[in-house]
């Protein structure tokens, strides 16, 4: 099979991926509603954290603050919904149609994590057109918005990319939606809601360690603070190491699948 | 003596069976010759596929031979979980065989599992389609998938829609389709690359009579452009109006093979029903004993088992006629499938009127 092949199979997977994603308003919605939710139930909760002097070293506004935690969770939930799709395919046999036919095989994960990060994209800019509308305001300007969406799109990848593994693993839907809640968890024990700074004890440990944390915080630097390769390293590197580890669990899946055929 | 197909040549296949000499004290056994044409289309050889192992190993196909010629409409018939499905699988690289061997177009199911894939049409069981994607969008995709250019492409997806009859929802999601639009969009898919072989696993399971009768029209039509087609069935009627030869498979072996006609002879000779006048019923028994076993019958009513076949009916109507007899009815019923399948397997198959 030639790469020329796997690229265009994998482009048409991807269309008709992103097709099932906007055809699915029921389970595309609640990844655009509750994190943006979360953010405006956070900014009202919290907001008078923004009055400490120490604040400004972090955010300008605990709006500005809550951008990235609403990025990262919003993401996370799509790209869980996109894999929990491929799993349906495998439950209801289409995943069994595409192996009748000569497709590459490794498009048919490929596609579905490209959808992700097609989703992704479009969903970072819709959040940060909703942001910057509510009086959020990017500190590294163009370049800023565009390492958000570029964060956005590789934390899609390696997110799908788990998943994926997972659902072609189990091949069950049910067993992909299951596994989000720890996800969630990481999260919550992440700097995506609250700064880190203003935690103790083990909950700080934890949220130190979370590389969630890191990625979140790599993120509000594009948002809060000047341009600086931290930020580059942080979002876009860590989430590129686990979409790279990701791919290769998805793939060693899919080898698995199909050589137990 | 091992049971199974008896091979004489490596590469042959035999769709008659023969008695073959044992050793001095055992029995004659029956087995299959297999004699080869390079240019069948579907070959297996010992096929087998199991699944599990140690005590709940299950043979799911059991040392199948089979040839399809080029050309014709194969029947694969049997019961639920008898191993159709699994030996199409097979067939089709969507499961791989645990021995024996296989070749679909001249390619290996095995090694050239991929050259197997673009030369053959697929439509499974279930009909496994996105219910999300319209008609159109499904034959532009399974395009892209086989290669075929935008130019031809754009050129068949129509004549593809409109040859099942499905122009007019070409555009709506499939998840809006009955069943027999499903199984009609799904033979289209099949179609897209102009295959050579085309594979049909239960094509009908769970189709209205109308819908059965379409989609069998279409595999007629398809068949005489050329395609070889294997269908899989649980329908005996399905089977006999379609299929050129059959194999009927049981716990994942072949226990009959063969042209429904011959299948249906080996089972025994048709019985010819009469009615005749009161006063002739004696006299038209005594004719008809010269041409069979006589049967039994409803009440004024003669059967006989016509030793010679069906060929025999003008001679017993003419002799009748000659002795003064006059005949106000007569029937000729030909062994079923049913009865194929009976003989062969020591069941009927369920929902065999279907």
């Amino acid at each position: 099979m030639s790469s020329g092949s796997a690229i265009l199979h994998t482009a048409v997977l991807t269309r008709r991926s992103v097709r099932g994603r906007l055809r699915q308003p029921a389970a595309l919605t609640p990844s655009f509603v509750f994190p943006l939710f979360f953010a405006a139930l956070g900014s009202a909760s919290f907001s008078r954290i923004a009055d400490r002097p120490d604040f400004a070293a972090i955010a300008p506004s605990f709006l500005n603050y809550a951008v990235a935690g609403a990025i990262v969770q919003g993401v996370l939930f799509a790209s869980t919904s996109a894999a929990g799709d491929l799993a349906t395919d495998i439950e209801q046999g289409f995943f069994e149609r595409l192996l009748a036919s000569p497709v590459t095989r490794t498009s048919i994960l490929l596609g579905r994590l490209g959808s992700a990060m097609v989703v992704a994209v479009v969903q970072v800019t819709i959040f940060l057109a909703i942001f910057l509308a509510f009086g959020a305001r990017i500190e590294t300007g163009v370049i800023g918005f565009i390492g958000l969406v570029v964060a956005g799109a590789l934390l899609a990848l390696a997110m799908s990319g788990l998943m994926s593994g997972l659902a072609i693993k189990s091949g069950s839907p049910e067993v992909v939606q299951g596994a989000f809640p720890m996800v969630f968890a990481l999260m919550f024990l992440s700097s995506a809601f609250f700064p880190r700074q203003y935690m103790t004890g083990w909950y700080q440990d934890v949220a130190t360690w979370n590389p969630m944390s890191h990625v979140v915080e790599g993120m509000q630097g594009f948002m809060n603070q000047p341009l600086n390769v931290d930020q580059f390293l942080r979002a876009w590197l860590i989430p590129l190491g686990i979409a790279l580890a990701a791919i290769a669990f998805g793939l060693r899946s899919l080898n698995k699948r199909l050589a137990a055929l | 003596m091992l049971p199974g197909p008896c091979r004489m040549a490596p590469s042959t296949f035999v769709t008659e069976r023969l008695s073959r000499l044992a050793r001095p004290g055992q029995e004659f056994v029956e087995c299959n010759i297999v004699t080869t044409s390079p240019s069948a289309p579907i070959v297996a050889t010992g096929l087998v596929r199991h699944f599990g192992s140690g005590d709940s190993l299950v043979r799911a196909v059991d040392g199948v031979d089979l040839q399809v010629e080029a050309g014709e409409i194969f029947g694969f018939l049997g019961p639920n979980g008898a191993g159709k499905s699994t030996t199409v699988r097979v067939l089709t690289t969507l499961l791989k065989p645990s021995a024996g061997s296989a070749t679909v177009a001249g390619f290996d199911v095995a090694t050239q599992a991929d050259k197997v894939r673009r030369a053959i049409g697929v439509a499974l069981q279930d009909a496994a389609i996105d219910p999300l994607m319209t008609g159109r969008e499904l034959l532009d995709l399974q395009s892209v998938l086989y290669g075929i250019p935008k130019s031809v492409a754009t050129k068949r997806g129509p004549e593809l829609l409109e040859r099942v009859g499905l122009t007019a929802a070409a555009d709506r999601r499939v998840g809006t389709y009955s069943g027999g639009m499903r199984r009609r969009l799904d033979l289209a898919l099949s179609l897209v690359h102009e295959p050579s072989v085309l594979f049909l696993d239960e094509p009908t399971t769970g189709l209205d009579p109308m819908s059965r009768l379409t989609l069998w029209e279409e595999v007629r039509r398809l068949n005489r452009e050329g395609t070889t087609v294997l269908l899989t069935t649980q329908y005996l009627e399905e089977a006999d109006q379609l299929a050129d030869r059959i194999a009927i498979i049981d716990h994942g072996k072949i226990v009959r093979q063969g042209v429904p006609r011959d299948l249906k002879a080996q089972v025994g000779s048709p019985t010819l029903f009469i009615d005749v006048d009161g006063e002739h019923v004696d006299m038209a028994r005594g004719i008809l004993e010269r041409f069979g076993d006589l049967r039994p019958t409803s009440e004024g009513k003669l059967g006989v088992g016509l030793a010679q076949g069906a060929e025999a009916v003008a001679s017993v109507i003419r002799t009748l006629d000659e002795a003064g007899v006059h005949v106000r009815h007569l029937e000729l019923n030909e062994p079923s499938l049913d009865d194929v399948f009976a003989e062969a397997t020591g069941y009927r198959l369920e929902g065999a009127d279907q």
